[in-house]
């Protein structure tokens, strides 16, 4: 490992994905320090969606190494299941289970996973519902729930496994305008307590306000990186500068 | 003995069969000699019991193995881009030539195989579980398609969700997909029960004594079809009736728990 680096959570090193002939993903080289908020913005069929799914090996890397405590997990000999209950995720989709309630939705991982007893799991799931202002909705089933608050349960969901980083795909995407705040709001806080977030979001709002460091992905490669101020007051290549374009 | 003859039945009989026209006096002569006459009846309820244990028997096993070649199958299917492991691809291979064979022969065949060929059973047990092994064998093929289809309905998010949480490949389906698949898997295990319940009346070839072999015996012991081989055919009847009208019932409560 790189002794220099001793913060990085997650070390990715010329990561590609290929779909046969299809390269998604031509060599990605970034790190992620712990407490840092990476925004990874770019034009849809970028790879930046990839990118993140990659990270937690949803999509099984073709090449190139991710270093998540000091292992490559995208080695395939790697138990991969371990380092998953270390890496929330949140989906554009919510993905909760719709036959259990949200206390079981938040309950089932800890408990089956991390050996938490039923009543450890119930505080710790209470106490996380409390935090984004729906502990009265415990009892509830997801398909009960707004959009807004179905999204809210699965960053809790995630968090109830006391990950070390947090990566969101396109979190709010799939929600009706009004409900886009309440869930930023969440990943404010979330940030402001130090959580690692990696975060696909085309919130560019969010992302400047937010993010320590802004990647644009464009083509399966980081096109550019910066602190957003940096990267959306002063674009330096061409695709870029079009990307912002289109999309402030 | 195993056979009264019409001119001594009548003799004995209640004045109000006798008071009835010669036809219907034959139809109830022959009522009796299914049923009543040396305790026939006792032989059909002893074959139904045969065609309870097959039946249930065969379901168990053909779940079992349905359930473990779906799984087997959507996991290969999982694979579209990249390599699947050696094993799964040898358990996949196996698992095609088990559906090809057992969808493409016909299940009379398979009993006279299974009957003949390989058990070769020598006791009673050892028939009734050879038939047992054989249907459940047979239906698996049909239940891993009914399996497959259940677990292909839930959305891949949901996969997802219980992978990114770190849930292995079996946790997932166990926790998260299978409750789920369940409700749209039920019903259509349902009928594959009621088709297994019909296709037990073919075991009567490895000679099990199910409920169609009685009704033969009794049809050689009094020289007459037409009574054994209805009643044979009503019986049948009811039981699906009965049957499928629980189903009904459960696909209400199923589709009620909806959220």
């Amino acid at each position: 490992m790189n002794t220099e680096k001793k913060d990085a959570v997650i070390r990715v090193e010329n990561l590609e994905k290929h779909f046969g002939d299809n390269k998604v993903l031509r060599g990605i080289t970034t790190e992620i320090d712990r407490g840092e908020v990476v925004v990874i913005i770019g034009a849809s069929g970028s790879g930046k969606s990839t990118f993140l799914r990659c990270l937690n090996c949803l999509e099984d890397p073709t090449g190139g190494s991710i270093y998540f405590d000091g292992v490559d997990i995208a080695d395939v000999s790697v138990d991969i299941n371990i380092h998953r209950q270390k890496m929330g995720m949140v989906f554009q989709q919510f993905n909760l289970f719709p036959h259990k309630t949200v206390l079981e939705n938040m309950t089932l991982a800890p408990t089956k996973l991390k050996g938490m007893s039923k009543e450890e799991a119930d505080a710790l799931a209470m106490k996380l519902l409390d935090r984004v202002g729906l502990a009265d909705r415990a009892d509830s089933y997801p398909s009960q729930l707004s959009g807004g608050q179905q999204q809210r349960v699965a960053i809790v969901r995630a968090l109830a496994m006391e990950p070390d980083v947090m990566l969101f795909d396109e979190p709010t995407s799939a929600l009706d305008p009004e409900m886009v705040g309440e869930v930023l709001d969440v990943m404010k806080s979330l940030a402001d307590e130090g959580m690692t977030m990696v975060i696909v979001t085309h919130e560019m709002g969010f992302a400047r306000e937010v993010a320590d460091r802004v990647l644009f992905v464009a083509d399966g490669i980081i096109e550019e990186e910066a602190a957003p101020a940096i990267l959306f007051d002063s674009p330096k290549s061409e695709k870029l500068q079009n990307f912002l374009s289109k999309v402030l | 003995m195993n056979f009264v003859s019409f001119s001594n039945w009548i003799t004995t009989a209640p004045a109000w069969i006798v008071s009835l026209p010669e036809g219907l006096q034959n139809f109830m002569y022959q009522l009796f000699q299914t049923f009543v006459f040396a305790d026939r009846w006792k032989l059909l309820v002893s074959g139904l019991k045969i065609t309870f244990i097959v039946t249930l028997g065969a379901l168990a096993i053909g779940i079992v193995i349905g359930l473990i070649i779906a799984i087997t199958r959507t996991l290969y299917s999982n694979y579209v881009v990249t390599k699947p492991p050696f094993i799964l691809k040898i358990l996949n291979a196996i698992a095609n030539v088990y559906l090809t064979v057992i969808r493409g022969t016909p299940m009379m065949v398979q009993l006279l195989i299974m009957g003949f060929v390989i058990f070769v059973p020598k006791t009673d047990t050892g028939t009734i579980v050879c038939g047992i092994v054989t249907l459940g064998i047979n239906s698996g093929a049909y239940v891993a398609e009914i399996v497959r289809s259940g677990l292909m309905s839930i959305p891949k998010g949901q996969t997802e969700a219980g992978r990114s949480l770190g849930f292995n490949y079996i946790q997932t389906m166990w926790y998260i997909v299978i409750p789920q698949a369940i409700k749209n898997i039920l019903p259509a295990l349902g009928n594959e029960m009621i088709t297994l319940l019909k296709d037990t009346s073919l075991v009567s070839v490895i000679a099990l004594r199910d409920v169609t072999k009685q009704a033969q015996n009794i049809q050689s012991l009094t020289y007459n079809a037409l009574v054994p081989y209805l009643s044979l055919a009503v019986i049948y009847l009811v039981i699906v009736i009965i049957l499928t009208r629980l189903l009904a019932l459960l696909e209400k409560r199923l589709r009620r728990s909806e959220h």
